[in-house]
């Protein structure tokens, strides 16, 4: 367990390096100038040298990569167009992101689990196909659309919710004071639609899959009920896959951010990657994927790690 | 060379001086109406609220609550007093008399020190601020006493009037010289101290800014207990939020939903004529955008009233020159009557068979239609294209983001990746005096490498002459006379095809009062001549 951990966190190192490298290049080809973009129009050629030179974008591209990856590293890089350093910049945004991606999580949990199930057990029932027809809408549905949707019904025809925007936060977090919490939701549910409809799904087939293998035969000739069949023996054995879905899904989460968060007008990181790209603030978007890159890396190898809790047949050893 | 001093009788009679006196119009408000909250919601995200740093227009929309400028421009949109309350031209320098008892929110009081402070740290360039290049005309400003600047110009520059329009705008904010040493810049920039009629509270990044009433404000008493500038990046979203009655004020209104909006009696949408201008601009250093019969029949072969009326309904109206019809110097009958051409696809088709029998334009011609990655511009980039292909020119529609644009047109005339570039639909700003728009577009300052505003390279010594003459005069005749002929003889080469100016739509709920739309687009709540209230909820 312990040399696969090491090996596992050797990998992570160099994936992580080779990002670095990869996402530096992609910087650099990217269309456009940061140094004219931050320029805006109108300035002389004098300006946008002097701010090229400030911004080192005039050196070698070796010690352009050495100053963003050693910058990041000792925590002096500096934001491009925010004016502070870009770790104060990535930590001011990334409350709220997982704060609505927690609450994502748990909707997803709370919704698919239950619905997933029902839809197994009363496989070709009403109950199975509507489930299944909302999880195919859930997937379809562009996250955006559905946003706007939610805002225009329970913001402005019902006025029961706020349409957008985070609301009063205390210590950096807004589920702690009530209207706080009122402007999750909707952010909260846009982000969980896509995911809650995967993982209905997911759990749906693996039950299925699960159900009719001997272990639960054996459970019943046991003589046990039929909910604990399913819930101890069967709904035990399909969530094992689903955990894996959700850990991989942290990197969907950061993705989904994007979408969701400048729908909602939630300021978390994935409305701080679409404004740096748009600014063309390369020492943002260098930090911000690197960070997503090295978190959405490590929920992958502790997914791995909790599987020997999970699966008692998995061992590394 | 920039703008040599040309006719030094001119300056003359800069030498006599002019004295304005302070006039402000500060709106009285019954005392019931004052208190309660004002929240707008602002499309973008801040970069800044340090004045000195950028010049972006939502930035503007809190600097202008928080700081006060130097001067400012009236309903009428000339140039008046506010920090400043008078000023004597001279030769070569500006001297601006303060107004005495302005405290800053942290009770220093504000002197000549804070105003040279702020304009000196611009200009000089090791400090690397977006706006040196606005005040390239000033070399430095010298303090004489507690309440009196003097601006000293570079030598190529004399007083000019356009100078006194860049003092009028957010950017010519005057911070507090002590306190900015004191925090340093980074925390300046994220607890800014100004002296404008509301304090600063909080910034939550990406979230909303809170200001708060200050009560010292030496101008007037402002209305409003607190305000909240609430960041909201998505259009549709911000429309859904001014509906509930989430926000008072939105920055924008997209055109879509404009005809809804006005059914609602809550909401009332405020219009007003802007400074920016749409135009379709063409590359006059290479072929056969170089020829003016090319240039004729790309803009015979569209019908730029429907066009407009089509892409933009009623947030834009037709435009026949570069400068806005609310300016002065306007030229709008002239230029519509002899200079603007109707569609003609006859005569288009001709004139382009003509010139590919002639060898002017290839028989294996392709050409693109360049714009910015917006709606609205994209849109007519996709008439002309269709409306040149079916005139016999093989013509699409290339879509650049913002940076790739800017890096394309900011390259030298003689990059020869500029060779395929023919033609842009683009777009340009003015402020409160008709300098920019001319100066800008077709002034041979701007039409080389080291500039990046002139994207047709036009180079014209006689527009020149006239657009020098009319910046160095202080004869509103004279200067509009000159501004007029530059134009006209720019447009009759046809440089550009005009095609709108941007009417600024902002949507305020019923319950705010004393709201108005300047024409920069700038949101303003209380100052000079405005006063901002909100009926209690």
């Amino acid at each position: 367990m312990v040399q696969y951990a090491i090996r596992r966190i050797m990998q992570f190192l160099f994936v992580l390096f080779s990002l670095t490298v990869l996402i530096f290049i992609l910087l650099k080809t990217m269309p456009g100038d940061p140094a004219r973009v931050m320029a805006g129009v109108g300035p002389t050629q004098a300006t946008i040298e002097q701010i090229r030179a400030d911004l080192g974008l005039d050196r070698p591209l070796l010690v352009q990569y050495w100053r963003l990856v050693s910058g990041l590293f000792d925590g002096r890089l500096k934001a491009i167009t925010y004016h502070k350093t870009v770790w104060s910049v990535i930590l001011d945004r990334l409350p709220a992101t997982l704060e609505v991606g927690f609450f994502a999580m748990a909707i997803v949990m709370i919704i698919a689990i239950p619905a997933g199930l029902l839809s197994a057990v009363h496989r070709g029932s009403l109950v199975d196909y509507g489930v299944t027809t909302i999880a195919l809408l859930g997937i379809s549905v562009p996250v955006f659309w559905f946003g706007l949707m939610l805002m225009l019904l329970f913001g402005v025809i019902l006025k029961v919710l706020p349409v957008c925007g985070r609301g009063s936060v205390v210590w950096g977090l807004s589920f702690l004071t009530l209207d706080g919490l009122r402007h999750l939701i909707i952010p909260a549910i846009t982000l969980a639609s896509v995911q809650i409809a995967m993982n209905v799904r997911l759990l749906r087939s693996n039950m299925l899959e699960v159900m009719y293998r001997e272990f639960i035969n054996t459970a019943r000739a046991k003589g046990l009920s039929e909910g604990k069949v399913i819930v101890k023996h069967a709904l035990r054995n399909a969530l094992s896959p689903m955990v894996t879905n959700i850990g991989m899904e942290l990197r969907s989460l950061y993705a989904g951010a994007v979408l969701t968060e400048t729908v909602t007008a939630w300021p978390g990181i994935g409305r701080l990657m679409y404004d740096a790209i748009i600014r063309q603030d390369e020492a943002v978007v260098f930090g911000l994927s690197l960070f997503v890159a090295a978190t959405s890396l490590i929920s992958y190898l502790v997914v791995d790690l909790l599987y020997v809790y999970i699966d008692p047949r998995i061992s590394y050893d | 060379m920039l703008r040599k001093v040309i006719v030094w009788g001119i300056v003359s009679v800069l030498m006599v001086g002019l004295v304005a006196i302070a006039e402000t119009n500060v709106p009285e408000t019954p005392e019931a109406n004052v208190g309660g909250t004002l929240t707008v919601g602002l499309q973008s995200t801040l970069s800044s609220l340090d004045p000195r740093l950028v010049n972006d227009t939502y930035g503007q929309h809190v600097r202008n609550a928080i700081f006060d400028g130097l001067l400012t421009v009236g309903p009428d949109l000339q140039v008046r007093p506010y920090v400043a309350k008078s000023w004597e031209i001279f030769e070569g320098h500006t001297i601006f008399y303060l107004n005495e008892g302005i405290t800053f929110h942290n009770g220093e009081e504000l002197t000549a020190e804070d105003v040279a402070f702020t304009l000196n740290w611009i200009v000089n360039p090791e400090n690397n601020s977006m706006l040196q290049w606005i005040f390239r005309w000033l070399k430095e400003v010298v303090v004489v006493d507690d309440y009196t600047v003097d601006f000293i110009n570079e030598p190529e520059f004399t007083p000019y009037m356009p100078q006194f329009v860049t003092l009028t705008m957010g950017f010519a904010s005057i911070v507090p010289k002590d306190t900015v040493l004191e925090m340093g810049n980074e925390a300046f920039n994220l607890h800014p101290i100004g002296s404008g009629p509301y304090k600063f509270v909080e910034w939550k990044s990406g979230d909303h800014i809170t200001l708060e009433r200050n009560e010292e404000y030496w101008l007037t008493y402002p209305n409003l207990d607190r305000v909240i500038f609430r960041i909201i990046p998505e259009a549709s979203v911000m429309m859904l939020a001014l509906e509930s009655g989430e926000i008072d004020v939105s920055d924008t209104v997209t055109t879509q939903d404009i005809s809804r909006l006005r059914k609602n009696p809550e909401i009332e949408i405020l219009q007003s004529p802007s400074l920016r201008y749409v135009m379709l601009e063409f590359n006059m250093t290479t072929s056969p955008s170089d020829d003016i019969r090319y240039r004729k029949a790309v803009y015979m072969s569209v019908d730029v009233d429907a066009a407009v009326k089509a892409v933009y309904g009623d947030t834009a109206i037709r435009a026949y020159g570069t400068t806005p019809p609310i300016l002065w110097s306007n030229d709008v009958e002239y230029l519509r009557d002899y200079v603007a051409l109707e569609e003609n696809d006859e005569e288009a088709k001709r004139i382009f068979a003509g010139l590919k029998a002639e060898g002017v334009i290839p028989e294996d011609f392709k050409t693109e239609i360049i714009t910015p990655n917006d709606t609205c511009r994209r849109q007519l980039a996709t008439i002309f294209a269709t409306n040149l292909q079916q005139n016999g020119i093989d013509a699409e529609v290339r879509v650049l983001e913002w940076g790739p644009i800017l890096q394309l047109l900011g390259r030298s005339d003689a990059d020869p990746t500029l060779k395929d570039v023919h033609q842009v639909v683009f777009s340009g700003g003015g402020d409160g005096d008709p300098h920019n728009m001319p100066y800008f577009q077709f002034h041979s300052d701007n039409a080389s490498l080291g500039s990046s505003n002139n994207f047709t390279w036009y180079r014209n010594p006689a527009v020149d002459t006239l657009i020098d003459k009319a910046d160095t005069s202080t004869d509103q005749e004279v200067r509009r006379l000159c501004y007029v002929h530059a134009v006209r003889i720019a447009l009759q080469d046809y440089v550009h095809v005009p095609l709108a100016f941007l009417t600024i739509t902002q949507g305020v709920r019923a319950r705010v009062h004393g709201f108005t739309v300047n024409p920069d687009g700038a949101i303003g709540l209380c100052g000079p001549y405005m006063n901002v209230w909100v009926e209690k909820q």
